[in-house]
């Protein structure tokens, strides 16, 4: 056998050998080692090479061309078997990793707002959008703001009307009360306004928390009303009933048809209280709206003038409206709360629903 | 006010339904509470004429009887009553009724006789709340009717809300003229009968002294009255209107002031000694109530009195020896006008209220003193016979009556409603009343005496607004001057954000509640008239309602609580009373519960520190928390003040274990306040451009002295480090195995930074440097190895 044929032979087999060891390979570390084995600089298709030195020039050429054929057929088959490997490792680390989706999250800690405090947000953003200012009064107040000025004299029927927390008064010159409503605020904004040399126009809302001696499956001791007033030149009811349609459907997010009917509250003239088409039967009666169709939410009317005289408005001048909503209400409306007294056993499993 | 309707048509020709009456009524502003057939159970009991009574074999008390019911048979019935007789026409339950008291008529045997049916008592068809024997019908009465048509039980009754300004319509005929002017139809006037008068009867003799609380006083006097129960008729209307029967004269008195809106008075007048007068009362005198309360009088309370005693509360109630009763033959009859604000004072502070009070407090037209004083005159002396005196009046009934002028701009009425009034209007305003003339733009409107909550250009606004219809004024939006609007008080959306559910509290807590946070100083503020004692006390801490609202929910399941309450404190005295808004939260129980990925852990100090410092953050303030033993009601050593820039403005702690546990509270319970109105807005993000060159970090630990603090620590490292410190803080905490026991080990971690330039190694390890010697110099505490 000639010496050329001798290291084609040994090519071969070395070639054969390698495509075996190469297939054999369980990971791409073994594949590096065997490339480095084979391909590398020490490799032993190098040192079959050496090799060539015996072999006469012209022969050279032609081992030269094999080696070169052997190189690339070892090359290719390791860059396959290399990535056949990498695919194989991929998919096992994939399946390594895999997780029970179905299982909770990490929890984040959550509040949530109570029911009124979101009423209150509610409104009091429907009334700022339309242009009323906020504005805020003591809760502890006196017989003037909560009572007289507000039209309302000492020997009123109304005042009685009004379960009124007095406070004890020993050696004090008059009596304190807890208000009874918001609508101290408005003779206090107004009287803000005129103290400060100011005029009309006003428009204001007012949130917080009033008190009625008054505690039964119906009636809270403690419960929150919503003050809205605006005094202007040619103010009229039309404007009420205008700001009251448009509050009306803004907070239960629809149209809802609403019903004025008289009635009598000593700071207004004309009063009105305030009926909407019931949220419940959709207008049509039901058990809640005891069949009529309707269900009262609020009181209302055209601020009387006596009340402007209190704070020192002219009223031949200036008129306006005002009228006072209690926030339970109309968030047990809107959510079909059953009972007010949820609001205020402050059960977190009851605050976490409605606040979520 | 029960208004039953066959009565409202005695005043006005209504044709309408109940129902529709009801629904014009809510229009024209009186409320209706509810339409009621209070007797519609009684439909099957029909009039029975007794044919035969015969004694129960084995019964004593027991009555067999024969009823003719206009049938062809005759109805078998064992009854247990006795006032009846073979003749008389008594209600007959028949088999299948259902009585208004839920019984159901059923065929029985009672011993050993069988009973086809029953016979009624006023109570059993109720028409009384108890009753003696059965109900003896007319004997008119026709065999075989219904006794609900017959006694016109089957009707509605309207309930009716009136308005305190509408003192004119606590009365049927007030209610009818309203409906009546609204419907256009007539309104039928009372008192068209003239009273005989008998010269033999003296009139009463009355003086007033009081002529300004008393502007018109009438009296007679009716001798020779035979006082019985008044008939059932109108027993049944007063008990349909809500009024329960009294005697004769009583319920004379009662069905005026009902029908005629005028409340009278009538006493025994055998039992007055002297003149009547009215006058104030003299500080001290007392007076025992029909009801037999004895009340102590002011001196401006207004009473009617005899030579002796007081007689009665003037507009509000007789007293008890002087009223008329079974036995009365003569009496004194009242019909007068009283101040309204006298008589609402009056009521309230004796505390007695009547029917009467009611409606002289509300106003009562003084054009019904005469004439409901005709009618009752009249309706006793019918009934009861007897003999009329002249009437006594005391007073200027001609200029009481007076209608009164009013001058007002149409166009500013017409301006308060946002519509122009309709002309049609004028003529339902004349029909309830009024006088209307129009002079340009000027309107001359004259307002009857029934009507004295009428008396500025206002009222008279409403008057149209009700004859036109709420429906009637258009709906429009006024120019609303978009203004800057406030910015809106974001505290609780903040502190919800963090996980804490929001709870509202009532202001009043129990005075001992008070004490477990607050010393008595004398600055509670108390009610005068609390629900209860737990309720009484204005609070100075939110905390016992906190803690209330954690046990209520601990109670119930919940193995931990996060709560948060926005609201106000109150205190100080009554002239220098002060509400201060505060944010509280409180923490308790297990933080988060036990999960595939972590155990449950218990709140600690920290869990809420960590809460309250991110809320301040949220509004751009950062606060140092230093330690406070001092508070009240929080555990010394787990307690810190919270200080915004040098000011205090709350604190946080560890509630003391005995309060939490009197709470139900095993876990520890941690709670914080922060003072809302002592916090100023903090800054305003402003923009920083980002660091150019990579930051370096570094750790270091050192072995401290066990009462170290680490604010001190990082005070020190900041200062030690110098501008290229961003960031220091605590990474590790330990103080177990292989750190002394007087020691502690903590790992501090760096991010050291310049502006203008990569950091290197050197410049890290100098800045090091500097903190070890610092710490060594400050603290005397080394690297631990
Ligand atoms: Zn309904």
């Amino acid at each position: 056998m000639s010496e050329i044929d001798s290291l084609k032979a040994q090519l071969q087999a070395l070639q054969d050998k390698a495509l075996e060891l190469f297939a054999e390979a369980a990971d791409l570390q073994a594949l590096q080692d065997l490339r480095v084995n084979y391909l590398g600089k020490k490799g032993k298709l190098t040192s079959v090479l050496k090799g060539v030195g015996k072999l006469p020039p012209e022969d050279r050429p032609v081992i030269g061309q094999f080696v070169n054929a052997t190189k690339s057929v070892l090359a290719e088959a390791l860059d396959k078997a290399e990535s056949v490997l990498a695919t194989k490792a991929r998919e096992m680390r994939i399946e390594a990793e895999r997780i029970d989706v179905t299982l909770s999250g990490r929890k984040c800690a959550q509040g949530a707002l109570h029911p009124v405090q979101q009423g209150l947000n509610e409104m009091t953003a429907i009334f700022t959008q339309m242009g009323f200012e906020t504005a805020q009064g003591p809760e502890i107040e006196d017989e003037f703001h909560n009572f007289d000025a507000l039209n309302i004299p000492q020997e009123h029927p109304a005042r009685a009307m009004h379960d009124t927390f007095f406070f004890n008064a020993e050696g004090e010159d008059e009596a304190l009360l807890l208000r009874t409503h918001t609508s101290p605020v408005q003779i206090r904004a107004m009287q803000a306004c005129v103290d400060a040399g100011g005029e009309p126009p006003l428009a204001v809302v007012a949130a917080g928390r009033v008190y009625r001696c008054d505690y039964d499956v119906t009636h809270s001791p403690m419960f929150h009303q919503v003050e809205v007033f605006k005094v202007d030149k040619d103010v009229s009811l039309a404007n009420l009933k205008g700001v009251l349609q448009h509050f009306l459907s803004a907070y239960f997010e629809k149209d809802v048809p609403i019903r004025l009917r008289p009635h009598y509250f000593p700071f207004t003239e004309p009063s009105a209280e305030v009926d909407i088409g019931c949220v419940f039967c959709n207008h049509k009666g039901c058990r809640i709206c005891k069949g009529s169709g309707w269900i009262e939410v609020l009181g209302s009317g055209m601020i009387h003038p006596n009340v402007l005289k209190a704070v020192g408005i002219d009223g031949t001048v200036y008129s306006g409206f005002a009228f006072g909503l209690g926030v339970e209400r109309l968030v047990m409306l809107k959510h079909g709360i059953p009972d007010l007294r949820l609001f205020f056993e402050n059960d977190v499993r009851f605050l976490r629903r409605m606040g979520a | 006010m029960k208004i039953p309707f066959s009565w409202l048509k005695e005043h006005t020709p209504i044709e309408k339904a109940p129902e529709v009456v009801a629904d014009d009524l809510v229009r024209l502003g009186h409320e209706v509470e509810s339409i009621d057939m209070p007797r519609a159970g009684v439909k099957g009991v029909r009039v029975g004429l007794i044919v035969e009574m015969k004694p129960h074999p084995d019964a004593d008390k027991l009555k067999l009887l024969k009823i003719d019911l206009g049938d062809v048979e005759h109805l078998s019935i064992v009854c247990g009553a006795s006032n009846m007789k073979a003749g008389d026409k008594v209600p007959v339950a028949t088999v299948g009724t259902s009585l208004p008291n839920g019984l159901k008529i059923k065929k029985g045997k009672i011993r050993g006789e069988v009973s086809f049916g029953m016979c009624c008592s006023e109570a059993e068809l109720g028409l009384a709340e108890d009753a003696d024997g059965l109900l003896i019908l007319p004997q008119d009465a026709p065999v075989g009717e219904e006794v609900g048509e017959y006694l016109e039980l089957e009707e509605a009754v309207l309930d009716l809300d009136i308005t305190p300004n509408r003192g004119d319509c606590m009365s049927l005929r007030g209610i009818a003229r309203d409906l009546a002017a609204d419907y256009a139809l007539p309104l039928i006037e009372p008192g068209d009968e003239v009273v005989t008068i008998d010269d033999s009867v003296a009139a009463p003799k009355v003086t007033v002294s009081a002529p300004d609380d008393c502007p018109l006083y009438t009296a007679c006097k009716i001798e020779g009255v035979n006082v019985s129960a008044s008939p059932d008729w109108l027993q049944a209307r007063l008990i349909a209107a809500g009024l329960r029967p009294i005697n004769g004269v009583v319920d004379v008195i009662n069905y005026t002031m009902l029908d005629l809106g005028q409340p009278m008075h009538a006493f025994d007048a055998d039992t007055l000694v002297g003149n009547i007068e009215v006058r104030t009362a003299n500080e001290g005198e007392t007076f025992t109530s029909l009801e037999g309360k004895e009340v102590s009088l002011h001196a401006e309370d207004l009473v009617i009195a005899d030579s002796q005693n007081v007689i009665a509360l003037a507009g509000i109630m007789g007293s008890e020896p002087t009223g008329v009763t079974n036995t009365t033959t003569n009496i004194i009859l009242e019909s007068a006008a009283f101040r309204p604000a006298r008589i609402s004072i009056t009521r309230r502070t004796c505390g007695l209220v009547s029917d009467s009070s009611m409606r002289f407090e509300r106003g009562v037209d003084p054009a019904m003193i005469a004439v409901a004083m005709d009618q009752v005159a009249q309706m006793i002396t019918g009934l009861f016979g007897g003999k009329v005196s002249a009437t006594t009046t005391v007073g200027d009934a001609e200029h009481l009556i007076q209608d009164t002028q009013i001058k007002v701009s149409m166009r500013k009425i017409e301006a308060r409603l946002g519509v122009d009034v309709p002309e049609s209007a004028d003529a339902v305003l004349e029909r309830m009343g009024f006088g209307i003339e129009h002079q340009g733009d000027n309107l001359l409107f004259s307002v009857p005496s029934h009507r004295p909550d009428v008396r500025l250009a206002e009222d008279i606004s409403e008057e149209y607004a009700r004859v036109i219809g709420f429906d009637a004024i258009p709906t429009e939006l006024p120019s609303l001057a978009t203004i800057s609007p406030n910015q809106p008080d974001t505290a609780i959306i903040d502190a919800v954000r963090l996980g804490f559910v929001q709870v509202i509290n009532y202001a009043f807590i129990s005075a001992d509640e008070q004490r477990l946070f607050v010393a008595d100083d004398g600055k509670d503020l108390v009610l005068a008239n609390p629900i209860s004692e737990a309720m009484s006390v204005m609070r100075r801490s939110a905390f016992p309602g906190l803690l209330n609202t954690a046990k209520y929910n601990m109670n119930r399941q919940q193995n931990g609580v996060a709560l948060v309450e926005q609201g106000r404190l109150y205190d100080g005295s009554m002239s220098q009373r002060q509400e201060t808004n505060i944010l509280a939260w409180l923490m308790a129980g297990e933080f988060q519960g036990d999960s595939w990925y972590e155990k449950a852990r218990k709140a600690d100090f920290f869990d809420l520190k960590g809460a309250v410092e991110a809320w301040l953050s949220s509004k751009g303030l950062t606060a140092r928390f230093i330690a406070d033993d001092e508070v009240q009601g929080l555990q010394a050593g787990q307690t810190a003040k919270i200080v915004v820039g040098k000011t205090e403005v709350g604190y946080i702690g560890k509630v003391d274990s005995d309060i939490a546990s009197s709470f139900d509270l095993d876990s520890d319970v941690f709670v914080a306040s922060i003072d809302l109105d002592q916090l100023h807005a903090g800054k305003k993000a402003k923009f920083q451009p980002l660091p150019e060159f990579p930051s370096i970090e570094r750790d270091l630990v050192f072995l401290f002295d066990k009462d170290v603090t680490s604010e001190s620590v990082l005070q020190t490292v900041k200062k030690a480090c110098g501008s290229q410190l961003v960031q220091a803080h605590i990474f590790d905490l330990y103080d177990g195995k292989g750190v002394p026991e007087d020691k502690v080990s903590l790992g501090i971690r760096f991010v050291l930074q310049d502006a203008k330039r990569t950091l290197t190694q050197e410049d890290s390890d100098q800045a090091m440097q500097a903190v070890v010697d610092a710490i060594a110099h400050q603290f005397n505490a080394e690297l631990r190895g």
